[in-house]
């Protein structure tokens, strides 16, 4: 083989530095035409099965796709019916060069057998390949690459037919002189076969304006001119954040030449010049003289398809009305947008905007987030599409376009819809939540699963122990089980004892990689996303009452005054004796008349855990609150019953303080065998200035709340109680939660020592290694220790810090998606919860602002505005005093943590932005308040017919 | 001719029993006989045991190793010793010369404390010598202490070539005039076969 | 940044060949009068000089001659030019060294030293480009030159690279542009005939498991390129001998 091969050289020069790098021209290259006679035969090559059908050509035949139309017809490749595709090496490299997310979806279709994808690597195939002109330029020479590879599978297969699909009309030409036959992509989509879907998904990039209008933005510099006005510093690079509130507004974070980062205001359509929220742009600061101040008007873009430019100029003409009003103190810099480096456009979840003509060819699409443009969208089911949520992605934004143009990508369920809604969470927070693939099927152990006598022999036997099991009332995946049992007078032997979720689940394996890639479970209102199938989550991995299942057991013997002795690690065979709910095990506990062993050791594991806790708060751990509530689901029409917040029993905390314990043992085992690659979590210490609007409040309530360390912030925070308000301390701690970096997973290698510290818990050292069923990092800790205590052997990704660091970054993201989303389903829930209700609530002032108050409404545990004036402008009643950060209207005075009632309602004008509606009841202001309603709201619904679907959300802090 | 079998090193070229034996350019490893050089493979019968050996095509190098006949050129004198270089081992004629030198004591089999060097050598004898065990390593020790061994091409004082005319004296081919060396007694077969 | 796959989805490596194939070697012996051995190598586009003169007498200090074999002397430089940057090398800097004691320990591992006692035999390679595989290639030049000087050995002495792609699958005589996009990289010096390792030496950790695979690529390599030098001297001691007539060989000593 070697001999065979053809030396070329490749020279690339630049910066005087000669790189010559050799390229081997082969002769083995399989054509990848399953009955093509002349190449070796190859298995791996299957038939084509598929049968292109375009009226164009009356024959069955090949796909060659240049460069272009893989990069902007995506989401049409992703389509069944386009198979039998021949994709150029030289074609995917370009690809991969210029959009990696592309050139992973290209990845995935070509993975998929079915749809008969063929990679030919044609720059190394001896006869295709050919050198570049030394004047041709490089798209040119791709395209005659292209054309090259097209003759030669002409010649080479003559049987079999071959289409070049391009929109460059010189290469088409160029092709056509070849006699290869070639099409533009929307030529022959509108040939195919039910084209109709097919066409909506084609993104157009010849710009199909409908008024051949002038140009309504100023055109952007090229890419040369950016990075000459940036090394220059003339320009700025940053990434545009859109305001909210105010289309016709942003901010872009840049660095200045020192570092220091700087918020650059730019507004009006010159000023946004087509930047979309997330785009890395450059842009242009103005003289200090033409700065301006964030404008607090709340503009919404109003726009018809069809409309012109007329109404965004008379918003940007009552923009500038404020300009000069403006104060000089106010002002920032401000500055334009002068070009895109990095367009950031993904696809958006949303409607199409109502109103129009519901079957015209052009809508409208509205994203749910805020910040990004309408999109103009081609459809020929418009009015089909009307009723659906639905994901759209941007093609492009010409200058003569008031909107950016994209194509519909597909319909996720009617609008309102539950599943819907359910599906639109997900894909915002972009949790991965398709069905399990067989692959990953197939990694599952056959059902019955049995105990083998090599099993038992490889763990410790500690199926005669009396261990049970506490978690939230409905759990289905449960993955900790406690014992406790006296050794001798004074002390106990304490077992934490966790599903051994590891044995499942091998390194390497499908499910491994699908799980790493889930990272954690997901937990929305009336569903689960789960990280491994329901096979392992809830059967053979939960640790189920009375049934021999696998464990990881973390034993400590423990005096009576919870001073750890000694700790082992070790596989073992447990039979949960018991699964019982928080509730359940807190009577057994008070139930003095129960004395079975179960009782007596939930009793010394509560009188354990109250030390432990005890000790724990001496050294400086945090006790946060955030509102979390549990929503009531109808079991059957899946609606909101009621919603509450989340009781909680002296067990919670009893559970909690062992998993600590345990999280806190493995940590130290693990680092200590593995300094290097170590999963671990940190919570980093927060920035002093997080603390401030913390303090602010806690001095105008006469607390003096010191930040300076973890502990003092503790102590503080259990000082600051007022006993006419019980409450206050509760709200000084959710504020004090939002002053909090995130806790994040990190390898022990990346970091110092001193940086592995944990601030909420005040633990030098910390894991998490008590959950595997519903987070990965656990099943990473897992195999860890079974390494370390010699019952598993290690494998290469395992001990790699650079994968370690990669790992950790991708379960840090979805954890925070998972979060996010679980938040977001909440609300969602809530909102549909208070539906055509209006109700009087008891709630918190959080916190006073310019214009309205925060309130926290604590039954629901939701966080609303109360507006006293409409934004911008100073409330006819009220008068806003900055110092003292209160709020007056005659003699009532407004300050953070009064107690208020309000009348809520929700405001369902916007489909896609449901919100709060809030009216003060009490205290009463003649003329702002309302009288309260007669009929005092009651709690609907008790506890029968509940589905309690709200799992299991433990605080991520942790 | 036939053609002729060309080996490299490390290449097995046959089993070592009582027929065959090890020659230059081979090394015994495990029971059969290695080349050790790129070559051509040689079979020589010697008293019935064939004797494989492998002929290096380029230059042979050499270094003279104790007992080999070296033929040298005397290059200084002193009272003790004469240094010399080494131009030849046995029939090989060196492309790079060795230093080598001969002791005083080395010169004569009998009568060593009378030999004096000036009158058994003079600068640009050509001297046929037997390396004696070697001790130091930046020359070679000399022997010319037998018969055989000695000058064989001498110069007189004025420049023309000489003849043993004894075994301590030569004489001037031109000038007939007589000067005092260790003469070698030249013997025409080959004397590797000898020694 | 996307980095660069070192192996691609369809097997082929950056530069057209597969994990397993090695680049194209060529070289050829007695490129120099002078010395008494000299060779020139090309193992892709790393291209490396090699002579060797002796054995003879020791030079220099005395107190290195060895009184049962012969001491190599081995001396590696790499020419201004040899890399995309004109750089003046000096002599003996760190780097130099250490492939100058590798090379030494590698050949000292072939050479039958101890036919030439008191004796020294230098061997000096330099390299004229340098793309990746560097030391390998002075091995396998260094090993042609003693052949060419018709210095005993006991057998070839070669010497290959092997990495790990995408953390995974193993490759062999890795070029310098796959060398600067990361991955570790196993140098294996070997006697092929009789499977020996003389000298490793590794540019990176990896993880055991990953070991077997790698090394055995790595001597597959050094099996490979053996085949390879074995055709050229072969071929090299025919064109001598019938251009002599072979009539040195067939003369009696």
């Amino acid at each position: 083989m070697l001999t065979t091969k053809i030396f070329i050289r490749k020279n690339r020069a630049g910066n005087f530095l000669k790189n010559i790098r050799e390229h081997y021209l082969r002769d083995d290259i399989h054509c990848g035409i399953s009955n093509c006679h002349d190449c070796p035969p190859n298995s791996n090559i299957s038939p084509a099965t598929h049968e292109n059908k375009c009226s164009l050509y009356n024959f069955n035949h090949y796909l060659v796709l240049d460069t272009n139309v893989i990069l902007h017809q995506m989401d049409l490749l992703e389509e069944d019916a386009m198979c039998n595709v021949i994709i150029l090496n030289t074609v995917l490299e370009e690809v991969k060069h210029r959009n990696l997310p592309i050139y992973k979806r290209l990845n995935n279709i070509m993975e998929n057998t079915d749809r008969n994808f063929y990679l030919f690597p044609n720059n190394f195939h001896i006869e295709c390949y050919i050198a570049q002109d030394k004047l041709e330029v490089i798209n040119d020479y791709n395209d005659r690459c292209i054309r090259r590879a097209c003759t030669w599978y002409m010649q080479h297969v003559p049987d079999a037919k071959f289409v070049l699909l391009t929109d460059d009309v010189a290469n088409r030409q160029l092709a056509a002189e070849e006699n290869i036959y070639c099409c533009s992509v929307e030529n022959y989509v509108a040939h195919l076969e039910n084209c109709g879907s097919l066409q909506d998904k084609l993104a157009h990039h010849d710009g199909h304006s409908i008024s051949k209008s002038d140009d309504i933005f100023p055109p952007h510099l090229t890419t040369l001119e950016i990075h000459k006005g940036i090394k220059e510093n003339k320009l700025y690079q940053g990434v545009y954040h859109a305001s909210r509130d105010n289309f016709l507004e942003g901010y872009v974070v840049v660095e200045e030449s020192d570092g220091t980062p700087m918020q650059i205001i730019v507004q009006g359509r010159v000023g946004q010049n087509r930047a979309v929220q997330g785009d890395v742009v450059a842009v242009e600061l103005f003289n200090v003289k033409e700065w301006t101040a964030p404008s607090d008007l709340v503009f919404e873009d109003e726009g018809l398809v069809e409309s012109g430019v007329d109404e965004v100029l008379r918003k940007e003409a009552e923009l500038n009305v404020g300009k000069g009003k403006k104060e000089a103190e106010d002002r920032k810099p401000t500055g334009r947008v002068v070009g895109v480096i990095r367009r950031k456009w993904r696809q958006y979840c949303g409607i199409l905007q109502q109103d129009g003509d519901a079957s015209g060819l052009y809508q409208l699409f509205v994203p749910a987030e805020k910040r990004v443009p309408k999109i103009r969208i081609q459809t020929r089911q418009g009015v089909f599409l009307r009723t659906q949520k639905i994901v759209v992605t941007i093609d492009l934004w010409p200058r003569h376009s008031r909107y950016p143009e994209g194509h519909f990508v597909r319909a996720l369920g009617a609008i309102g819809d539950q599943a819907t809604e359910n599906e639109v969470v997900l894909l915002e927070h972009e949790v991965p939540h398709n069905q399990f693939s067989e692959q990953v099927l197939k990694c599952l152990p056959k059902l019955p699963w049995i105990i083998t006598d090599a099993d038992v022999e490889a763990r410790v036997d500690l199926r005669d122990i009396d261990i049970c099991s506490v978690d939230p009332p409905g759990c289905t995946d449960i993955d900790d089980a406690l014992h406790c049992r006296p050794l001798t007078k004074d002390t106990f032997e304490v077992g934490v004892h966790i599903a051994d979720v590891s044995h499942f689940i091998r390194p390497g394996t499908a499910l491994d990689v699908e799980a790493a890639n889930r990272a954690t479970t997901v937990y929305l209102v009336n569903k689960r996303i789960d990280m491994v199938p329901e096979l392992l989550s809830s059967n053979l991995c939960s640790l189920r009452g009375g049934e021999e299942r696998f464990a990881f057991s973390c034993i400590w013997e423990i005096d009576k005054n919870a001073k750890i002795l000694n700790v082992r690690c070790h596989k073992s065979i447990i039979r949960s004796r018991k699964a019982m709910t928080y509730e359940e095990a807190q009577i057994t506990i008070d139930d003095k008349t129960k004395n079975d062993s179960i009782a007596i050791s939930l009793r010394n594991l509560n009188m354990l855990a109250k030390i432990l806790k005890r000790k724990r708060l001496e050294n400086g751990a945090l006790v946060l609150a955030s509102p979390e509530v549990k929503i009531h689901m109808d079991s059957e029409t899946m609606e909101p019953l009621d919603v509450e917040v989340k009781k909680l029993f002296e067990t919670n905390s009893m559970v909690e303080e062992f998993m600590l314990l345990a999280n806190i043992s493995v940590a130290e085992i693990i680092l200590e065998a593995f300094p290097d690659c170590a999963m671990l979590r940190r919570h980093p210490e927060p920035p002093v200035s997080n603390f401030d609007p913390l303090i602010k409040v806690g001095k105008n309530l006469g607390f003096d709340i010191k930040v300076d360390t973890g502990k003092h912030l503790a102590e503080s925070l259990d000082e600051a109680v007022n006993a006419n308000n019980p409450y206050i301390n509760t709200m000084l701690r959710i504020l004090a939660t939002r002053c909090m970096m995130q806790a994040v997973y990190f390898p022990s290698g990346i970091y110092e020592k001193s940086n592995f510290f944990h601030y909420g818990l005040a633990v030098p050292l910390y894991t998490h290694f008590t959950s595997p069923i519903r987070r990965y990092a656990d099943i990473i800790v897992h195999r860890l220790l079974a390494v370390t205590v010699g019952s598993d052997a290690t494998y290469p990704d395992l001990l790699d810090k650079q994968k370690s660091k990669l790992l950790c970054n991708n379960l840090n993201y979805r954890n925070r998606m998972a979060q996010y989303a679980g938040r977001a389903s909440v609300a969602f829930n809530t909102h549909l919860f208070f539906r055509n209700k209006v109700q009087d609530e008891e709630g918190y002032i959080l916190c006073i602002r310019k214009n309205a108050v925060q309130i926290l409404i604590p039954r629901y545990g939701l966080e609303c505005t109360l507006y006293l004036a409409e934004k911008g402008q100073s409330s006819a009643y009220f008068q806003y005093d900055v110092e003292e950060q209160t709020q007056k209207c005659g003699d009532i005075t407004l300050h953070a943590f009064d107690p208020v009632t309000v009348r809520l309602s929700l405001d369902s004008s916007n489909v896609q932005h449901e919100k709060f509606v809030l009216k003060l009841v009490h205290p009463y202001i003649e003329g702002f308040s309302l009288p309260p309603l007669n009929v005092p709201s009651k709690r609907k619904g008790d506890s029968k017919n509940k589905n309690k679907s709200h799992e299991k959300r433990k605080k991520q802090l942790h | 001719m036939t053609k002729p079998l060309i080996c490299v090193p490390g290449q097995r070229l046959c089993i070592l029993d009582k027929t065959h034996e090890s020659g230059q350019g081979t090394y015994e490893r495990q029971g059969y006989i290695y080349s050790s050089l790129a070559g051509v493979v040689d079979v020589v019968d010697k008293d019935g045991v064939k004797v494989v050996e492998v002929q290096s095509t380029g230059e042979q190098t050499l270094v003279p190793t104790q007992g080999d006949i070296v033929t040298a050129q005397v290059t200084i004198l002193t009272q003790d010793f004469c240094k010399c270089v080494i131009k030849c081992i046995g029939n090989t004629v060196l492309s790079r010369t060795y230093r080598g030198i001969l002791r005083r004591e080395d010169v004569c089999a009998t009568d060593k404390d009378r030999v004096q060097i000036y009158k058994s050598y003079r600068p640009g004898d050509v001297i046929l010598a037997r390396v004696l065990p070697i001790t130091e390593a930046h020359t070679y020790n000399l022997s010319t202490a037998e018969n055989e061994l000695g000058v064989v091409i001498a110069h007189s004082e004025h420049g023309y070539p000489m003849v043993p005319i004894s075994w301590t004296q030569m004489q001037c081919t031109k000038m007939y005039t007589k000067e005092l060396r260790k003469v070698a007694k030249v013997v025409p077969e080959n004397m590797n076969t000898k020694t | 940044m996307s980095r660069k796959e070192l192996l691609s989805k369809i097997g082929l490596r950056q530069d057209g060949r597969r994990a397993e194939e090695l680049r194209r070697i060529r070289c050829k012996l007695g490129v120099f009068t002078q010395p008494d051995g000299s060779a020139y190598l090309e193992q892709g586009l790393t291209k490396v000089l090699a002579a060797v003169y002796g054995p003879h007498q020791v030079r220099g200090g005395r107190s290195k001659a060895q009184h049962d074999a012969a001491i190599i002397n081995c001396q590696f430089s790499m020419a201004v030019f040899s890399t995309g940057e004109r750089k003046k090398r000096p002599r003996g800097d760190r780097k130099s060294t250490e492939i100058s004691i590798h090379l030494h320990q590698a050949l000292l591992a072939a050479v039958k030293v101890e036919l030439y006692p008191w004796s020294q035999i230098d061997v000096y390679v330099e390299v004229l480009h340098a793309d990746g595989g560097v030391f390998p290639a002075c091995v396998n030049a260094a090993t042609l030159a003693l052949i060419d000087a018709g210095i005993p050995l006991k057998e070839y002495v070669c010497a290959c690279t092997a990495s790990l792609a995408n953390n995974n699958v193993a490759m062999v005589d890795i070029s310098n542009q796959e060398e600067t996009l990361g991955g570790p990289v196993l140098t294996v010096v070997a006697l092929p005939m009789s499977a020996k390792i003389v000298h490793m030496e590794m540019s990176q950790r990896f993880h055991l498991d990953h070991l077997p695979k790698v090394l055995n690529l790595a001597l597959q390599g050094c099996k490979d390129i053996k085949a390879i030098l074995d055709d050229v001297v072969r071929q090299h001691v025919k064109d001598i001998g019938s251009s002599t007539g072979w009539s040195q060989t067939n003369r009696k000593q």
